[in-house]
């Protein structure tokens, strides 16, 4: 995979030495969280997982098998139970503290009272970058995501797609290594949906970003993904890793190819394991 | 719907304790105050400067001489002591609110919804009401009670309308905004089963109201207790708390305990008033899942 | 998509719009005042006629501009003193964690006794013609809302914004200065916005009880003594456009501080 295009100071030092190390890597994580009653729910169970620098991994299942939470205890806003989570060779919580990742959740979650602009700036500020700094780069994100014509906005005057895109120009401001995504085109509409799937494809090949993407469509995971992750709920567990075999880089053709329908059979199937699995 | 009583019951007790340990604190600090400034001669430590508020027992009495000053007779030569004498004004002063506050939110639900059907009325009298409010009311008051004394009416039913004057604001306005709180879902069902303007304003709004108009019935109720005060300092006649703190500030220099006592009654009418609406309120809501 | 703020012209014309019905309201009722006073030619100490109030203020315009310029230098002492102390208290009150509430609650509650009948306690303790006596009146009217909603402001945080900033690693002071402070503006100005029309009737009341020979609420009670009540009402007229134009000024400033809070929904309190 190309190194990103820029790196922060930052990220130079964290992409020493261990360039093939896994940018993610879980091992025997469990979460069980206290429920009413005195008895608690096994969340997530033997978690191990490993994910490579640049990879695109979709975490897929029905609601309920944990996928959310697995999410953010990479972010570290949830503790696991037990097991270690090192991201880009450290722990969580240094990689938080660090800014090593950006993050989108379903709503875009944009300050109302901040222009687009200033939104982006948003991790930058916290960071103590300079003013002029900020800007330059908050323009270079809005560019990215081709809104670099409404910076000067307010949130609520744009479509629900555009306040996405400004979200995800917010998660790579501070041109982090990995960009985790909690279901971010869940609440949008099938076209805009279509079209930020191919804006995110390109987003990705630009920052050459490792991408770690919550879901529980399965076209939407085929299309974006190198590798698929499988998992069932209660306890959610990994029931399977499926490599997407699609070429690079994607185009809308590539949805209505024949290995396409291949591989979505694949996983529609695998789910479909995993369901009848389930005592219902 | 028993258990959600006895939690409501359980919170206001909560508060009143809480409410308890403030006002003790208070004391405290008061107290505190006066000591540093017997200590200090009155001035600001380590500085030639007075005290903001002078400490002597003139100007702070101390909170047992307040507290004291209620036992003692109201005036020389009658028997009935200060806290009695209090009571009673406060009295008078709590029928004249509670009647105030009854029509000036009487009149504010009417207008409330005359503002919600009425695109004209929300246009050109809105701006009105909220001038009203700014209307300074001690200097209304005296003539207010000449309107009233002349139609041979005593000065209570003058400071009654006082206090619905400013009571009638809050309530319009928390109402109207709950009349007008009905999502569109809902509103979309009332035309879909042919509802006219009335009934959905029976079945949609007024149900959607009752929260706001508890709301601003509490406000109300102040404001109707302030009204009530302040028309009773410029009526010049008739009694009321109003009546005992002005009586109480002109022999302030002979006896200001009974000041402070006044004014505390006062407070405590206010509060007490604000107290019963909020048990009359869980009462109603008690089937609501969140009170607005 | 996006809505772009109408040419000037056309929100001129659109506030005309706006304030037409007020303007005819307004008349209407000035003009039935006159014709029931002239009708049925009830003494001026009774109810005098708008005429002779807007006389009144004519001749009177320079003894009551004078007055005014007192007053409202202890309202706007006085909410200052109040929305500052409100804001700093309501910052106090967030940090103390599960104490905030039952304090707030307390507050509520305090917030039901008439503040009003301080007045004569505050004159003894800071001198009858002193400014600050009138502005501690107004800026405990002040500081109860202020105090109020503010907390709420501060406390009606989007959990989403909460993650986002932990996500960012970020210290508690940006996520006050950067998130909390923010959103809870517009309450801080509904509570300021409360407190505007309040904080001149106290200084008014305050001046009842005693106050400098010039102010507009010894002018009133001054001009109701001598039984000349065409300039009472004159007066009474000038401290309600005070109140007025207070509270127009911090509606002013809360929409342009808080521009994006006109695009919310109706019934968010």
């Amino acid at each position: 995979m190309t190194a990103p295009a820029t790196t922060t100071p930052r990220g130079t030092a964290a992409m020493t030495a261990t360039d093939d190390a896994p940018a993610i890597s879980l091992t025997d994580v469990h979460k069980v969280f206290p429920a009413s009653g005195g008895q608690s729910v096994a969340a997530l169970e033997r978690i191990g997982l490993d994910v490579r620098p640049g990879a695109f991994v979709s975490l897929l299942g029905p609601s309920g098998c944990g996928k959310s939470t697995l999410l953010r205890i990479i972010a570290d806003l949830t503790a696991p139970t037990t097991g270690t989570v090192t991201v880009g060779g450290r722990s969580a919580r240094e990689a938080r503290l660090a800014r090593d990742y950006g993050l989108v959740f379903q709503q875009a979650g944009l300050l109302d009272w901040r222009t687009v602009r200033r939104n982006v700036e948003l991790p930058l500020q916290v960071g103590g970058v300079s003013r002029a700094e900020r800007k330059a780069q908050a323009e270079t994100m809005l560019d990215l995501v081709r809104l670099g014509d409404v910076a000067d906005r307010f949130p609520w005057q744009l479509s629900g797609g555009m306040q996405q895109r400004v979200a995800i120009a917010r998660a790579l401001a501070c041109r982090p290594q990995l960009l985790l995504m909690d279901e971010p085109l869940g609440a949008l509409d099938e076209m805009t949906r279509e079209y930020l799937q191919g804006e995110l494809l390109r987003i990705w090949r630009d920052t050459g970003t490792t991408v770690v993407f919550v879901t529980h469509s399965v076209s939407e995971a085929v299309f974006l993904s190198t590798d698929i992750v499988i998992m069932s709920p209660r306890p959610g567990r990994i029931t399977r890793r499926i490599e997407v075999g699609l070429p690079q880089p994607r185009t809308v053709e590539d949805r209505t190819s024949p290995a396409y329908f291949e591989t979505v059979t694949e996983v529609r199937k695998a789910l479909h394991a995993v369901m009848a699995e389930e005592p219902a | 719907m028993g258990s959600g009583i006895g939690a409501a019951a359980l919170r206001t007790a909560r508060a009143f304790l809480w409410t308890a340990l403030v006002l003790l604190a208070l004391a405290a600090l008061w107290e505190g105050y006066k000591a540093l400034g017997d200590a200090t001669g009155g001035r600001i430590p380590g500085t030639g400067l007075d005290l903001p508020i002078a400490a002597d027992d003139q100007a702070m009495p101390h909170i047992a001489d307040i507290i004291g000053a209620l036992t003692e007779p109201a005036r020389r030569g009658t028997d009935t002591s200060l806290a009695v004498y209090l009571f009673n004004e406060a009295t008078i002063t709590f029928r004249e609110a509670l009647l105030g506050l009854a029509i000036g939110s009487a009149a504010g639900l009417l207008l409330a919804v005359g503002l919600r059907e009425s695109r004209f009325a929300s246009r050109g009298v809105m701006p009105w009401l909220i001038a009203s409010q700014t209307v300074p009311l001690v200097a209304v008051a005296p003539m207010v009670v000449i309107w009233g004394g002349k139609a041979g009416m005593p000065s209570w039913v003058a400071v009654t309308v006082l206090s619905a004057y400013l009571a009638f604001f809050p309530v319009t306005v928390s109402v109207l905004r709950g009349l007008n709180s009905p999502q569109p879902v809902h509103r979309e069902l009332m035309h879909a089963l042919a509802a006219g303007r009335v009934r959905t304003l029976l079945l949609l709004r007024f149900p959607a109201a009752l929260p706001f108009l508890f709301a601003g019935l509490r406000l109300a109720a102040t404001a109707s207790v302030v009204g009530a005060i302040v028309g009773e300092l410029s009526a010049g006649t008739g009694g009321g708390i109003g009546r005992a703190i002005l009586t109480s500030s002109y022999y302030y220099s002979s006896a200001p305990e009974n000041l402070y006592a006044a004014v505390l009654v006062a407070a405590v009418t206010g509060i007490v008033l604000v107290q019963v609406l909020r048990v009359g309120e869980s009462l109603s809501l008690r089937n609501r899942s969140t009170a607005g | 998509m996006s809505i772009a703020p109408p040419a000037p012209p056309a929100r001129l014309r659109g506030a005309l719009a706006a304030g037409a019905p007020a303007l005819a309201v307004g008349a209407a009722v000035v003009l039935l005042w006159q014709l029931l006073v002239t009708a049925t030619g009830v003494q001026s100490f009774i109810l005098p006629s708008p005429t002779d109030i807007f006389g009144a203020l004519l001749d009177e315009l320079p003894t009551i501009l004078r007055d005014a310029r007192v007053t409202l230098a202890a309202v706007l002492l006085g909410m200052a003193l109040g929305g500052v102390s409100g804001l700093l208290g309501a910052l106090l009150l967030t940090r103390l964690g599960r104490i905030s509430g039952p304090l707030l609650t307390v507050a509520v509650i305090l917030n039901c006794a008439p503040v009003v009948a301080l007045a004569p306690i505050a004159n003894n303790w800071l001198g009858v013609t002193s400014i600050w006596s009138k502005a501690c009146v107004a800026g405990l009217m002040v500081f109860f809302p202020v105090l109020v909603n503010t907390t709420r402001g501060l406390r009606d945080v989007d959990t989403l914004h909460l993650e986002l900033m932990s996500a960012l690693a970020a210290r508690p002071r940006h996520t006050l200065l950067l998130v909390r402070l923010p959103r809870s503006l517009p309450f801080f100005f509904n509570g300021l916005r409360l407190g505007a029309a309040a904080s001149v009737i106290g200084v008014i009341v305050s001046e009842y009880f005693g106050g400098p020979s010039q102010a507009l609420g010894v002018y009133i009670a001054n001009q109701a003594a001598l039984s000349r009540f065409a300039e009472t009402w004159a007066g009474v007229l000038a401290a309600s456009v005070m109140g007025l134009a207070l509270f127009a000024v911090v509606a002013g400033c809360e929409s342009r501080l808080v521009p994006w809070q006109r695009h919310r929904h109706d019934g968010d309190t």
